[in-house]
């Protein structure tokens, strides 16, 4: 490529990163502003909103909830998944490619459809609207993700470490515990951190799944309804800075596994 | 004993005799050696088939009741008059609601509407971010690329209602972009950029490329320099090279981004909310109003649902087919 | 010595249509170092993971020291694998992987602490204990797989072509070692690759296998120089091949007419088929003796050099001995002798045991 197609290039990406970057920077900027009123110019700076935020036990308790949710469909999705991808991969059978078009289904279909079907699943089954509904709720939603990228990882062990295994005494158990799971385990760090963040931002599901007690989003949801606040602002700064550090932590994690295992 | 039997197992034998008692064994070698454990495995692991299906019987379950399940039971309640049921009320099956749809303007035009959008929207995506994912592909030294593209990645992970909200600051009348087209002078008063169609599209725009940019990066990644620096050898200009190798090559990277891409822009329900106004209401909105009230609406919901995921789903298997591909089989 | 440790009943294998292994009946004695030699898709490793219980025979049965097997799984046999890959399991460390099977089988800490010691020193790994597979070079992790195979004590050790992925040098050096491990412990060793030269080293005993079948089961003197059937002669070493017609015998030998000429040969196995038949003999280069003048005795023809090779410690000579297109004889000749025979005469000769004819 000649250097200025290279140059073109290099600009068209730093302007796509000014474009990602930019409305979340005056977000994080607009929560200093010193005024109820949320707009440019800013004219003066007060750290405030942070503090109301930080002593706002109704946020705190909805971020607690939103948290504990992310672990619990973590949790569940991680062990669900890894199930499913030790299912698929290996195996041959007949019927193969629909369990896995099935497995799939609920990361392709629109987001308010897999929203709307499980409130109607929930209710079906009987289940209120409320924490554990959104649990499984995410569940679903994790477990095609969980499972491909298991998959992926489970693909590049080579059958005769688990072969050694067995001819060394190994039944399925204790070759599934001792060898593929050691084997597995970046794959389950990186898949796990990816749950937490998904379960943590989604809207559709824990809004139409939810019970009184709102997640995060749906809080600064019901927030942004009736209006733009800098509490919304410092709130939502707290969430970028929390997921931009998991983020890079399981970016961080992966490497460093994938590279010693 | 035979002659093959070494010091080895003697010498093994006889300190264990000296430690006894002392010594610890390994948690698998006691489940292994033990009676329970031995039992049951005995009955439950006798054959491959058996093993077999124990393996399988957790995740079918799962996967048909849990992630079929839902569909199943939507489509189903759009053929019933009324649910949840009512007490003294049998449900009858009736199609009344799927004609519903047919007959009001006003369930039709945000469904169109929605459709639409979404065709523009993936378009759009698509030009935006292919310069980017071929930037990163190839111009970018292999060892950085992954910090390049964490880089991009970070916005993503902080949710679509914070980052809903980002664009709400940066297009609002006191926003960002007011603010420095009156600092220019090249107006007056604030454009309305809010509530519009526009300001629809550039949230939903913003929110979705990253599902463009890594299905192209990954494909575009994928072609040799070697086929560039041949067809260069050969005499071929820039832009020919990349119309004929890399646009054919990276069709897979296409097709998948735009299908991603068109099917989370037709479901997102917060966005339209909170970016668009009364003019661009879309089908989310639509069948999300038949749930917040109890009683006899939810089947009509369904009715809308179903034919939402039914048209989505028809459309990228259409586009898909097109492409050459066989299905949605291939999300990575 | 002399006890059949592992019994192959009449075991067939078949994928879809291919018979992979056809009818395979033999006994493994206690304590021998046996090979299964063959080119790719002979049935060797087929043969190798039914031992190891990776595969289950159509039909027939596997028995190990008196024990049937056949339909065991692998985790039940006391017949223990060094794999081609060596599958060292790459999160734990050497003495993880060696103590491996000790620890599935029961056994206390200090119980495989001291079979690891012994292990370790038996094969030269001390003070790799501590070390990640990832850590040790290729001869190292060969040493390892076979501690952490050895260490359960099994019946019958398998080895899958495990010096494939060394280099030449190595592999020589490894070779000695194998074979001296295996005296030294007295397990049975069932050894397993394509290379014929390896076997030959190695081996007590050889079983050449084609396409299911077993082509010729001896010793790699017997295989060498008294190769039963073209594919034996041909697979292993290099040698001649002698088509011709049935003459008669005489003392003990028989006498076949080639190319015009009377040469004297072994009588194989199967009698003397009958005169005038047609008949392949095999003969092996290094048999073949190179005279500048007539030697003493029978057997001897006269020839000429029409191509020589130097190959450093030898001189490969080709020599025409009759009109015929085939009359022509590969020999090696000590490369300093080689210079003194001039004018491209010289007579050739051989022992007649040396001469074997073959099935086909």
């Amino acid at each position: 490529m000649t250097r200025h197609t290279r140059i073109l290039m290099s600009l068209i990406y730093w302007a796509f990163i000014i474009y990602l970057f930019v409305p979340l920077v005056l977000m994080v900027m607009m929560g200093f502003k010193d005024s109820k009123f949320i707009g440019f110019p800013i004219n003066g700076w007060t750290l405030q909103w942070y503090a109301n935020v930080i002593q706002d036990t109704q946020v705190l308790g909805v971020f607690a909830y939103s948290m504990a949710i992310a672990l619990a469909t973590t949790a569940l999705s991680l062990v669900i998944g890894t199930w499913v991808a030790c299912f698929l991969g290996p195996n041959r059978f007949r019927g193969k490619l629909i369990v896995f078009a099935v497995t799939c289904l609920p990361a392709v279909i629109p987001g308010i459809i897999s929203a709307i079907s499980l409130r109607i699943f929930a209710r079906a089954i009987e289940i209120e609207p409320g924490m554990l509904a959104i649990i499984l709720g995410h569940t679903v939603h994790n477990v095609p993700f969980v499972a491909l990228v298991v998959m992926a990882r489970l693909a590049t062990l080579p059958r005769s470490h688990i072969e050694a295994a067995r001819d060394l005494g190994a039944d399925a158990i204790v070759a599934f515990f001792r060898i593929t799971l050691p084997y597995l385990l970046p794959a389950l760090i990186g898949a796990g951190i990816f749950c937490m963040l998904l379960s943590f931002d989604d809207f559709v599901r824990a809004f139409f799944l939810g019970g009184y007690e709102p997640t995060l989003p749906v809080l600064i949801f019901a927030k942004l309804r009736s209006g733009m606040s800098p509490e919304i602002n410092a709130i939502s700064t707290v969430v970028l800075l929390l997921t931009a550090v998991l983020g890079l932590w399981a970016e961080r994690s992966m490497r460093r596994l994938n590279k010693g295992a | 004993m035979a002659r093959s039997e070494t010091n080895y197992a003697e010498a093994g034998r006889a300190s264990a005799r000296a430690a006894l008692g002392k010594d610890r064994r390994s948690f698998w070698g006691r489940l292994l050696g033990n009676e329970l454990y031995r039992a049951a495995s005995a009955v439950l692991f006798k054959t491959e088939r058996r093993q077999f299906w124990l393996l399988a019987s957790f995740p079918l379950l799962w996967v048909f009741f849990a992630h079929l399940g839902p569909i199943l039971q939507m489509v189903w309640i759009s053929f019933v008059d009324s649910y949840p049921p009512t007490a003294g009320r049998v449900p009858q099956l009736t199609i009344a609601n799927w004609t519903s749809f047919f007959r009001e303007a006003i369930f039709v035009m945000p469904f169109l509407r929605t459709l639409a959008f979404a065709f523009v929207l993936t378009l759009c995506t698509l030009v935006l971010t292919y310069p980017v994912a071929y930037f990163l592909a190839k111009h970018v030294k292999r060892r950085h690329q992954l910090l390049f593209l964490l880089l991009l990645l970070i916005p993503f992970w902080v949710g679509e209602i914070v980052r809903t909200y980002a664009i709400m600051i940066l297009l609002g009348n006191n926003g960002a972009v007011n603010l420095v087209l009156k600092f220019l002078g090249l107006v007056d008063r604030p454009i309305p950029f809010m509530y519009t169609s526009f300001s629809l599209g550039v949230g939903i725009i913003y929110l979705t490329s990253l599902y463009m940019l890594l299905p192209l990066y990954s494909a575009l990644e994928k072609i040799p320099n070697s086929y560039l620096e041949a067809a260069a050898d050969l005499g071929a200009g820039s832009w020919y090279r990349f119309r004929r190798v890399t646009l054919p090559l990276s069709k897979e990277g296409i097709a998948s981004g735009c299908t991603l891409v068109f099917l989370i822009s037709t479901g997102y329900y917060a966005t339209p909310v909170l970016l668009g106004g009364p003019g661009t209401t879309v089908f989310a909105e639509t069948i999300a109003g038949f749930f917040h009230v109890a009683g006899d609406k939810w089947p009509v919901g369904a009715a809308f649902s179903s034919l939402m995921l039914i048209t989505t789903l028809a459309i990228t298997g259409v586009f898909l087919k097109l492409m050459g591909r066989s299905g949605k089989g291939m999300l990575q | 010595m002399g006890k059949a440790i592992v019994t192959l009943d009449r075991i067939t294998k078949r994928f879809g249509d291919v018979t992979a292994i056809d009818c395979l009946d033999m006994e493994i004695m206690a304590g021998e170092f046996i090979t299964f030699l063959g080119p790719s898709g002979c049935g060797k490793s087929t043969t190798l993971r039914i031992l190891g219980g990776f595969e289950k025979p159509d039909q027939g049965r596997v028995v190990v020291d008196g024990q049937d097997v056949t339909q065991l799984p692998p985790n039940r046999r006391d017949v223990n694998m060094v794999f081609q890959d060596y599958a060292l399991f790459p999160h734990m460390t050497v003495g993880q992987n060696i103590a491996f099977g000790l620890e599935l089988k029961g056994r206390t800490r200090s119980e495989i602490d001291k079979r690891m010691a012994e292990l370790l020193d038996f094969l030269h790994l001390e003070g790799l204990r501590e070390r990640t597979p990832d850590q040790l070079s290729g001869g190292q992790r060969q040493r390892v797989a076979l501690a952490r195979a050895l260490a359960p004590d099994p019946k019958l050790l398998l080895l899958d072509e495990p010096l494939g992925a060394l280099d030449a040098k190595l592999r020589g050096q490894v070779q000695v070692e194998l074979k001296d491990i295996q005296k030294r412990t007295g397990k049975t060793f069932f050894f397993v690759t394509h290379d014929q030269e390896e076997a030959l080293t190695m081996s007590d005993r050889i079983v050449v296998m084609n396409a299911g079948r077993v082509e010729q089961d001896g010793t790699p003197e017997d295989l060498y120089f008294r190769p039963r059937s073209r594919f034996v002669a041909e697979f292993i070493g290099e040698t001649n091949l002698i088509h011709g017609t049935v003459a008669g015998r005489d003392n003990g030998a028989i006498v076949i007419d080639w190319n015009g000429l009377q040469v004297r040969g072994a009588v194989g196995e199967g009698g003397v088929p009958a005169a005038g038949a047609n008949v392949t003999a095999a003969l092996r280069l290094e048999s073949v003796l190179c005279h500048p003048q007539k030697p003493d005795g029978a057997n001897a023809i006269p020839g000429r050099v029409v191509h020589r090779l130097f190959k450093g410690s030898r001189t490969a000579l080709d020599i025409r001995v009759g009109e015929g297109e085939d009359a022509v004889l590969k020999a090696y000749m000590d490369a300093t002798e080689a210079q003194r025979i001039v004018h491209e005469n010289l007579w050739v000769s051989w022992d007649a045991s040396r001469l074997s004819v073959l099935r086909d």
